[in-house]
């Protein structure tokens, strides 16, 4: 069984926001709904001694995910390849699990009363490419691959350069990776 | 800074208010009965505790955003809400029935066995639909405010308060069978909200002090930021203090006051604290993003939408 | 997940591009009984390598847009009222000629005049129609883009070198130039080959997205580009950093380059560009020292204004010195295609008479970019290369002065104007004069896909056809010895049309039948890549099969062709050229057209310096304001302030501010940064708000935030060589915007 991860490095990454409008028009989001933001770190320091850095954000597909514990309907399940997903039909738009998430992954769909996220493009995983976001980054900043293959670039990145999780201290094991050419 | 947060709102916050008070009020009803026997808490009382739940349980309903799908939400056992929910239907049946003992005309009144048992269901029902707003919230890493087990004391005095500041409302409309059996409860309440008082602030103290910097901040909110006047001056004096002073004071009217102003009170710490939850623990970056998105009222958003 | 069966039957796949940049990048276009049902950014298209920017990802919005003009329309009411009747082509085009054929008559071809924008049409086309019409007036706004710098460098080297070989380079330096909002393909390289050890120089008031990956940062002073040139040209020559064999066999005027930037010294330069002088002679020292590299072309030196031509040339030499040409690593030399048919070829500028060509507007000012620097350059490239850079850009009516003719009638009347592909009252310079300029011409014609402020005062609008709907041959403003092409995934919606077909229609319509051969632009476009030999049938099979053509990559062209096109054959370090054309041989120092030392009475006034533009995310200039996919991510115009300045001045981060030169004011929203200095102020470029009121003389907010507002066209701030005007380095001063005044007018 594949374990997909996403490698997003920063070194690359210019925020330039196509991720986030590709993801947008592929799945049809609703005008006001981003899967994955970009946000901008800096310019931190004091000019002219500055540094910058860009951080997409999107759902880690946690291995210990709070959205599922917290999902009363069931509705947010976890896939064996580590797919986090929303089975729309039984979500009742609690929102337990946008209020456990701890990256603000999860957002509810005013229309249809339900929560959305992103599910790592799993109709084109399947068949076997790669997510839009990834497809898109004319920067390459974005590595989708299978982490328990160990000839995968993810899991070379992940293994070989020094990576880092967000909020990792909470536990929940986040499948997102970030390589920073610095610290943040 | 100000943007779109898509996270819990009022109804729930009304939702913790009816179920805390109504889970209250069923502990309170079911200990009485196991202390002092039946009679000592009036029979409007037991019922309106079963009946605050159901209408926090209507509350949580209209909350969602599929409310006829809200059979859906006792499928996950692993899930707290999940777990609520039975314990809230659960407590609701128990409520009911143990308040039905006080219509003596019903068949039942007399069965003694039965009655402790519901008794019993009440209090350990009560006590999980008092208590677990605070683990559910408690839980919620990311949120700074509510994050650690703080908030179960903090729900389960809340909720012990309006319980039995409810109660005291309640008897003083439809006074129990032995009302001198819970005189005291006034001074009990008064009790549980100097205690809650202390509690509050040690909340308080502890966050800003004692842990992460994101806690902190969060917490300096209610002593600085936007929540600050509407917790001091509402919750802590108008909420707490002032219905303590007047709890202690012999006279009906005046008791009455204060068990209004605590149930006031409780209401208003539910609501602050549902919207502190708005605070998540923020990535690098994500607020000056999201600061910027439009909220949605702008002008760009309702052009072209015809063709 | 709108899901689409890609397999199911009858889909075809089209090799399309996006056109919302001049990238052109690749794009397979799944198309089914004409409608397109899919789209993905090429994998195996050499530009973009699949990837698609925010602008590509929304083709589709883009195509079938409720916003987007699908018929012709003519003016009913009032101009600018936006009252319009749906007309047919065929009328459009037979009132648009006679009344054309009637200009003529009356006031003569040069009455008419012709805007365009951003090199992504089919520009030649425009030119051939000029051209047998006998009107010498088209222009573009590429005077601050790319095509001064082009022709001051061709000057010097006989060709401009803008193709760079990155992959062999050790350092390159990016002057004025941010790829990672603008040119993000180029901008992919460079990460890449960085990890692998190029140096990256950025020179750029701002900490840009490409900053910040930068080796050095080198922040100066807006619009003193020129004294940093000129320093590093000292730098160079005075710390031994030239490569003298290189100077030796290929460059004339060595000697006189050393002797005049002998006073140029860092310390002269420091106070100048506020670098300090270390920070200069560190720059001028990684790029002399890691060789080979190059020098990239930025717009921002095309945008300086007065100095603008003397910055381009110093730039320009430090590749001399420094042997960076035509050597493998360098910025090459590759010169026109010999194989293919070019623009310029296309164009048929023989057939404007020597006395049109006179007439030029601007050409007796700024004759580098006009008729007399153009027919001398095109002169020497065709001796030597065989073939002339493309007149459509390199020759042309100065732009602020034909809307100044417009206003003034002097030297003589322009009555006509045809807009295609341009939003001037954005992108051109003191957008009120171009605004006033678009009021009073006589008779107006837009061709565009919305209605912009522009077209919206126009007696004619044109619907084009877009990214989807035509094909496309990308060769770099027709200059580059390579070239791209693209397939049209589905014929035009509705009833629009390509450029080139309004451009031939309406040439048909003016008796120019016998040189308008080819029926579509396929057939235009096969009879011009026919002599690459690829044995082709249709223009279609060559983009099915072949899709681009790169030559064999040759260095060191000069030394079997025997020299440079140049009239000496060699580098010409003392320029030959442009002293004949009555311009220093050598870069002599202009200061900024607004500065504290030359106008202290006006920095008192206005006391911040001022750079209006440099691209942002996800816009092209002034497009896409109405796709609300796009505009959702920056819905309003930020300026950015360093956070002292901003707080001398009372501002915090998210204040309306306005930002007002001597003349005009507008309005954007404070980006408090430590990533600009203390009293610089940057402002975006583009703004206009096309969900408001469209009418005259709301027109959208066009000026509310527009930050051309601001700059200067005035004969005096203009370069002498090219005649291009002033968006950087102006004097500017900022202040809140209080909710009262916010629906002033400017
Ligand atoms: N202050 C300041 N001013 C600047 C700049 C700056 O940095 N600062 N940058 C300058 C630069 S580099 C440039 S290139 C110019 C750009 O100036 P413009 O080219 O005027 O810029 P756009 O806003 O892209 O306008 C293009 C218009 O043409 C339409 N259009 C697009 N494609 C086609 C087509 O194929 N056919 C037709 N008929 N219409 C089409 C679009 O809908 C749009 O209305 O602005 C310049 N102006
Ligand atoms: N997103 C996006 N991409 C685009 C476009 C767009 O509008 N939006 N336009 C396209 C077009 S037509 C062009 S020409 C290219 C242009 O692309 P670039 O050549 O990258 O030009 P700009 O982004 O206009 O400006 C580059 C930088 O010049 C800096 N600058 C400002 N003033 C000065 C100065 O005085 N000196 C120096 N050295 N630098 C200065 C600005 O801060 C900016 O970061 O981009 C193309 N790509
Ligand atoms: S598309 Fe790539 S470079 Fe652009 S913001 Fe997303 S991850 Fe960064
Ligand atoms: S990021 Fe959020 S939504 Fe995604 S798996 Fe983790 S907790 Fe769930
Ligand atoms: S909103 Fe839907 S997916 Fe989220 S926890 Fe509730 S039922 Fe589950
Ligand atoms: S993986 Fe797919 S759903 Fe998730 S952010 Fe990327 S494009 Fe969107
Ligand atoms: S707009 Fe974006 S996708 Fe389109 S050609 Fe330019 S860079 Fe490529
Ligand atoms: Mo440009």
């Amino acid at each position: 069984m594949a374990r997909y991860a996403l490698v997003i490095d920063s070194r690359r990454c210019i925020g330039c926001h196509s991720c986030t409008v590709a993801c947008r028009v592929h799945n049809d989001l609703p005008i006001d709904m981003i899967y994955n933001p970009v946000t901008t770190v800096g310019p931190t320091g004091v000019f002219p001694n500055v540094h910058m850095v860009h951080i997409p954000l999107l759902c880690m597909h946690c291995a210990n995910p709070p959205c599922v514990d917290a999902c009363p309907s069931a509705a947010s399940q976890q896939r064996p390849d580590g797919i986090v997903w929303v089975d729309e039909k039984k979500c009742v738009g609690c929102k337990a699990c946008v209020m456990a998430c701890p990256y603000g992954a999860r957002i509810p769909n005013h229309e249809k009363g339900t929560v959305q996220k992103c599910d790592f493009c799993k109709e084109r995983i399947d068949e076997g490419l790669r997510p839009h976001c990834v497809e898109t980054c004319h920067q390459k900043a974005r590595i989708f691959g299978d982490l328990d293959d160990e000839n995968s670039e993810v899991y070379k990145l992940v293994h070989g350069e020094h990576s880092i999780r967000l909020l990792k201290e909470l536990g929940t094991d986040p499948y997102v990776f970030y390589i920073y050419g610095w610290e943040v | 800074m100000k943007h779109k947060e898509e996270g819990w709102g009022w109804m729930l916050a009304v939702d913790f208010f009816f179920a805390g008070m109504g889970g209250g009020m069923l502990l309170i009803a079911g200990i009485a009965d196991f202390l002092l026997g039946e009679g000592n808490t009036s029979v409007l009382g037991n019922f309106l505790g079963a009946f605050c739940i159901a209408i926090g349980a209507c509350f949580l309903i209209l909350e969602l955003g599929r409310p006829l799908q809200a059979w859906r939400v006792f499928m996950n056992p692993r899930a707290i809400l999940t777990f609520g929910a039975w314990t809230m239907t659960i407590a609701i049946g128990a409520g009911l029935i143990y308040a039905s003992f006080g219509l003596k005309m019903l068949p039942w009144s007399d069965w003694v066995i039965l009655r402790k048992l519901m008794a019993l269901g009440c209090i350990v029902t009560g006590l999980i639909v008092a208590t677990y707003p605070g683990v559910l919230l408690g839980r919620h890493k990311s949120r700074p405010f509510w994050n650690g087990p703080g908030m179960i004391v903090l729900f389960l005095f809340s909720s012990l308060v309006t319980g039995g500041a409810a109660h005291i409302l309640s008897a003083a409309i439809l006074p129990a069978y032995y009302p001198g059996g819970l005189s005291g409860l006034p001074l009990m309440v008064a009790l549980l909200l100097g205690f809650q008082l202390i509690f509050w602030v040690g909340y308080l103290w502890v966050k800003i002090s004692g842990t992460t910097e994101r806690e902190a901040k969060a917490a300096r909110k209610w002593l600085k930021g936007n929540f600050s006047g509407k917790f001091i001056y509402g919750f802590l004096l108008i909420g707490t203090l002032l219905p303590l002073v007047l709890l202690l004071f012999p006279g009906t009217g005046v008791i009455a006051l204060g068990a209004f102003l605590a149930l006031l009170g409780g209401l208003l710490m539910r609501l602050l604290v549902v919207y502190s939850g708005e605070d998540r623990t923020w990535l690098p970056g994500e607020e000056c993003y999201r600061a910027r998105l439009p909220l949605g009222t702008e002008e760009f958003l309702k052009a072209w939408n015809t063709k | 997940m709108k899901k689409v069966d890609l397999e199911q039957e009858g889909i075809e796949i089209k090799k399309a591009c996006c056109y919302f940049c001049h990238q052109n990048c690749g794009v397979l276009v799944y198309v089914k009984d004409g409608k397109i049902i899919h789209f993905e950014g090429d994998p195996d298209h050499p530009t973009n390598t699949g990837g698609l920017c925010c602008r590509g990802n929304v083709n589709l919005i883009h195509l079938d847009h409720p916003a987007r003009v699908n018929y012709p329309l003519k003016r009913k009411g009032e101009r600018g009222a936006g009252e319009w009747e749906r007309i047919s082509w065929d009328q459009a085009l037979d009132e648009i000629a006679a009344k054309l054929a009637a200009i003529r008559d009356q006031f003569g071809s040069e009455a008419v005049a012709t805007a365009g924008g951003t090199q992504r049409t089919d520009d030649w086309a425009r030119r051939r129609f000029m051209n047998l019409f006998g009107s010498p007036n088209g222009f573009h706004n590429s005077h601050l883009c790319w095509i001064p710098t082009f022709m001051v460098e061709t000057a010097i080297y006989g060709w401009c070198p803008f193709e760079i070989d990155l992959g062999l380079s050790r350092c390159i330096v990016l002057w004025g130039q941010n790829p990672g909002a603008s040119t993000m393909p180029e901008m992919s390289a460079i990460s890449l080959l960085k990890s692998q050890g190029l140096k990256v120089i950025v020179i750029d008031p701002r900490y840009t997205e490409t900053a910040a990956k930068a080796d050095l940062w080198l922040p100066l002073r807006p619009g003193s580009d020129l004294a940093l040139a000129l320093a590093w040209l000292h730098v160079i020559i005075y710390e031994g950093l030239c490569d003298y064999t290189f100077i030796e066999e290929n460059c004339v005027g060595f000697d006189e380059l050393t002797l005049h930037v002998e006073q140029y010294t860092p310390e002269w330069a420091a106070p100048l560009t506020w670098l300090t002088p270390d920070q200069i002679r560190e720059g001028a020292r990684m790029y002399a020292m890691n060789r080979p590299g190059n020098i990239q072309w930025g717009v921002a030196v095309d945008q300086l204004g007065k100095p603008a031509g003397s910055a381009m040339h110093a730039r320009a030499l430090l590749r001399a010195i420094t042997g960076n040409l035509d050597c493998p690593g360098a910025d090459l030399l590759t010169g026109p295609s010999p194989d293919f048919i070019t623009d310029e070829e296309m164009e048929l500028n023989e057939y404007l008479p020597e006395e049109q060509r006179a007439k030029q507007i601007g050409s007796d000012r700024y004759k580098l970019v006009t008729w007399p620097g153009y027919s001398r350059i095109a002169e020497l490239t065709k001796k030597y290369w065989g073939k002339a850079p493309t007149a459509e850009w390199m020759c042309e009516a100065h732009p602020p002065s034909v809307f100044k003719a417009i206003l003034s009638q002097e030297p003589y009347p322009v009555k006509a104007l045809l807009v295609s592909a341009t939003n001037p009252v954005n992108s051109y310079g003191e957008s009120k004069q171009v605004l006033e300029a678009l009021r009073t011409v006589d008779f107006l014609v837009t061709c565009d896909y919305w209605l912009t402020p522009t077209a919206m005062l126009s007696d004619y609008v044109l619907p084009i056809a877009g990214s989807f709907e035509r094909p496309t041959i990308t060769s770099t403003y027709g200059c580059s010895d390579f070239l791209l092409t693209s397939q049209r995934a589905i014929q035009p919606m509705y009833e629009r049309r390509t450029d080139f077909e309004f451009w031939r229609d309406l040439g048909l319509k003016l008796g120019q039948g016998e040189h308008w051969p080819w029926e579509t632009l396929e057939d235009a476009y096969l009879s011009r890549i026919e002599p690459l030999g690829y044995g082709v049938e249709s223009y279609d099979e060559f983009v099915e099969y072949y899709r681009y053509h790169f030559p064999e990559r040759e260095y060191y062209k000069y030394k079997e062709k025997g020299g440079f096109a140049t009239p000496s054959g060699k580098i010409e370090l003392y320029s030959s050229t442009l002293k004949e054309l009555g311009y220093s041989p050598l870069p002599e120092y202009i200061p900024p057209v607004e500065n504290e030392i030359d106008n202290p009475e006006l920095a008192e006034e206005y006391p911040l310096v001022l750079t209006t533009g440099g691209g942002v995310m996800p816009f092209h200039h002034s497009e896409h304001f109405q796709i609300k996919e796009l505009r959702f991510l920056r819905h309003e115009p930020y300026m950015e302030i360093n956070p002292a300045t901003a707080a001398k001045l009372s501002i915090e981060d998210g204040d309306w501010v306005w930002i007002e030169t001597k003349r005009g004011r507008i309005k954007q929203k404070a980006n408090l940064t430590e990533g600009i200095r203390p009293g610089v102020v940057y402002t975006q470029r583009g703004w206009w708000y096309p969900e408001r009121d469209m009418r005259d003389p709301e027109l959208g907010g066009c000026l509310e935030s527009n930050t051309n507002v601001l700059t200067s066209v005035a004969d005096e701030d203009c370069d002498p060589l090219s005649g291009t005007w002033a968006n950087k380095g102006l004097l500017c001063r900022v202040y809140k915007a209080y909710d009262s005044d916010r629906k002033e007018d400017n």
